[in-house]
């Protein structure tokens, strides 16, 4: 199959002549399949929207190759380039309708009048807009505004839609309805979407596949699941989700499982994912919803381990708990609050702490 | 409490605005009143005016008396006053074509030169303009240093005769005034959102349609204000007329200063000077209604 884009070894250096150049990206290799929702997630200048930029053309690569269906567009301007963009702040043509705005590129392609003007209706109609499409931009709310750039972006039928962290202006309920709408309509229209975010859930939820990025490198590919399960080191298994890290040593392994000594002498066994060796510095991690809370005396089968309630924070439908497990560890645990809503443990409370050994995974330090 | 101060908003309003009103008044509304009713007095000889109310300056306008003391038909002010709309207009159009670019390119450096180049434009504006006119006698002028060289080298056998001609108005405007056409296209080429062209271009437009499409209408605010802003002292303007048109080719302008000065018709010069006022009253008129009517049609941003 022929990828969408191809992106192969893209390093990107902001003013390289100046005494301050900026590496933005460091030989930036992956593949996006036709078709696919694919998000590049990662904090806060790390490189997402540069890579975007470079995709879209608004800058130039500094090193490497950027191919669109096997065809290398480097040397393309941004107009050549069969792709669209969602602007993180829209950037909607204000001196224009959102009728004309959604034209906008359908004239540019001098495409006949009467087949833009179905287009645009067919699109409005697409993100529920066609009542408005004759009011300007600032006669929108944010959440309109958002859906008339996508329209926009999507009427001229781009191989590729780029969009740029665009839910991120939206209050959460919108975003979260946003999300499914967005799913639903890469869906529908079967273009491969390229979407930008900084926010794990947003990445997890609509997501086909992720690339995780940090300081302009992708540190690991693959869908929501392969992500949050099996993050390649700790900066992935750190940005998705909350995570326990226990530093420790491996002491002895079998096919199944290694032990790992943590702190002084608590013995921790986890999966064996291969690789290692007596000796070896790792670190282990666990999700703190695969850990059980319960009063000890009620304990089930599980192995448990004794914990004392360290810490609490409410969270409303879950409520954290950090737990002192002694031997200077401390992990972190969620509970459901109780049908009454008391929440079920208090400070001080001794717990036995239960998880199994296949929950817990050793990172590559 | 001070009792003498107005209790009500509106009254408090309109003391706070009482200096400006005073200022308007003083500078503006008097001088234009003075000049409203010499229009319609009869000249001192001497200069200044007679307090004797007359239309004949109005009539000077369109006709005169021939030798039989007829009154016919004069098209020769009605010819200067067109062709002071001509000149401006082609003043006008020469400046927009000059700044549009300046202004442009202005915009796209980095923000900390940008005050620099702001104030090289300003520059000139710190020398007389009287002077800065007599420059351009020397660079059109015969023997200038246009000609000299190009004479010189044997590209031109005689005298190019760039002085005294409407050309040279042209250039005498459109270098007086550009400045006022810089700046307010650059003051709103400077609130535009650039990333407004990258939106554009992401759309398939060409440079070109970037700029036609999006730039140029959202500066349309700024080039119509720099065009005013031009367009209305060049019809007023008479040091450009006077050294580089030889004064033999008058503008409103020259026209009106020679009526005050040499001539000693001041109710003719008036009677000119309202004229012209009314010309750019009702241009601005309609200026402000159609900038109305498209903010109404955008609503308020
Ligand atoms: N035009 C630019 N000039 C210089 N440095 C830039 C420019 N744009 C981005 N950078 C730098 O490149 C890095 C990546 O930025 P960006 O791609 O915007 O990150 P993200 O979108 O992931 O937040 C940051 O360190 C940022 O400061
Ligand atoms: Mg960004």
């Amino acid at each position: 199959m022929i990828a969408a884009i191809d992106i192969r070894g893209v390093t990107k250096v902001y003013n390289p002549a100046s005494n301050q150049p900026v590496k933005a990206l460091d030989n930036v290799s992956l593949t996006i399949n036709d078709n696919e929702f694919f998000t590049l997630l990662g904090p806060s200048g790390c490189g997402k929207t540069t890579l975007l930029r470079l995709i879209a053309g608004f800058e130039q690569v500094s090193g490497g190759a950027i191919m669109l269906f096997d065809e290398e567009i480097v040397n393309l301007e941004p107009n050549q380039r069969p792709i669209n963009t969602v602007f993180q702040h829209y950037a909607l043509f204000p001196h224009m309708t959102v009728a004309d705005n959604v034209a906008f590129g359908l004239e540019r392609l001098r495409k006949p009048r009467s087949e833009i003007d179905a287009t645009v209706e067919r699109v409005l109609t697409l993100v529920k807009m066609k009542e408005l499409g004759d009011r300007r931009p600032n006669q929108l709310s944010g959440g309109q505004q958002q859906r008339v750039a996508l329209a926009r972006a999507l009427a001229p039928s781009p191989k590729v839609l780029l969009l740029d962290e665009p839910l991120s202006a939206l209050d959460l309920k919108l975003r979260q309805a946003m999300r499914e709408e967005l799913k639903q309509l890469q869906k529908e229209t079967g273009i491969t979407f390229v979407f930008v975010t900084h926010d794990q859930e947003e990445a997890l939820a609509m997501s086909d596949r992720i690339a995780v990025m940090s300081n302009g490198e992708v540190q690991q590919i693959g869908g929501p699941t392969d992500i949050y399960e099996h993050p390649v080191n700790r900066f992935v298994a750190d940005f998705i989700g909350d995570t326990n890290f226990l530093d420790g040593e491996i002491v002895s392994f079998d096919d199944d499982l290694v032990t790992c000594r943590i702190g002084v002498q608590s013995m921790f066994e986890a999966e064996n994912s291969g690789g290692h060796s007596i000796g070896d510095k790792v670190t282990l991690f666990l999700r703190p919803e695969k850990i059980t809370l319960s009063p000890p005396d009620q304990a089930s089968n599980v192995k448990t381990r004794p914990g004392k309630v360290a810490n609490i924070v409410y969270l409303g439908n879950q409520t954290a708990y950090t737990l002192d497990m002694g031997d200077g560890i401390e992990l972190t645990a969620q509970a459901r609050p109780r049908e009454d809503g008391k929440l079920p443990f208090a400070m001080g409370d001794s717990l036995a702490v239960g998880f199994s050994a296949r929950a817990l995974r050793v990172l590559a330090q | 409490m001070n009792l003498w101060l107005p209790k009500s908003a509106a009254g408090k309003r309109w003391l706070g605005l009482a200096p400006s009103y005073f200022i308007i008044g003083i500078f503006m509304l008097v001088p234009m009143v003075i000049m409203g009713v010499f229009s319609f007095l009869e000249p001192n000889p001497y200069g200044g005016v007679k307090p004797v109310g007359s239309l004949a300056a109005y009539v000077k306008l369109f006709f005169e008396y021939d030798l039989e003391d007829n009154l016919v038909f004069n098209p020769g002010y009605i010819n200067i006053i067109f062709r002071s709309f001509q000149l401006s207009f082609g003043a006008t159009l020469l400046c927009l074509v000059f700044g549009f670019p300046v202004a442009y390119y202005i915009t796209l450096q980095p923000e900390n030169r940008r005050n620099f180049y702001i104030y090289l434009i300003t520059i000139p504006f710190w020398t007389n303009l009287l002077i800065r006119t007599f420059a351009w006698i020397i660079i059109l002028g015969r023997g200038g240093v246009i000609e000299t060289p190009l004479l010189a080298a044997g590209i031109i056998e005689d005298s190019l005769r760039m002085m005294y001609t409407d050309g040279a108005i042209a250039i005498g405007l459109t270098y007086s005034y550009l400045p006022l056409m810089v700046l307010p296209i650059y003051a709103s080429l400077e609130k535009l959102d650039f990333r407004l062209l990258e939106a554009a271009s992401d759309l398939y437009a060409s440079r070109l349609e970037v700029m036609t499409k999006v730039v140029i209408p959202l500066c349309k605010p700024g080039i119509i204000a720099g065009c005013i802003l031009v367009f209305i002292p060049c019809l007023g303007a008479f040091i450009a007329p006077n050294l580089l048109g030889g004064g033999k080719n008058l503008m409103l302008g020259s026209l009106v200063q020679f009526q005050f000065a040499s001539a000693r018709n001041w109710p003719f010069g008036a009677a000119l000077s309202m004229l012209l006022l009314s010309a750019v009253v009702i241009m601005l008129i309609f200026y402000a209604r159609a900038a109305s009517k498209r903010a109404s049609m955008e609503g308020s941003d």
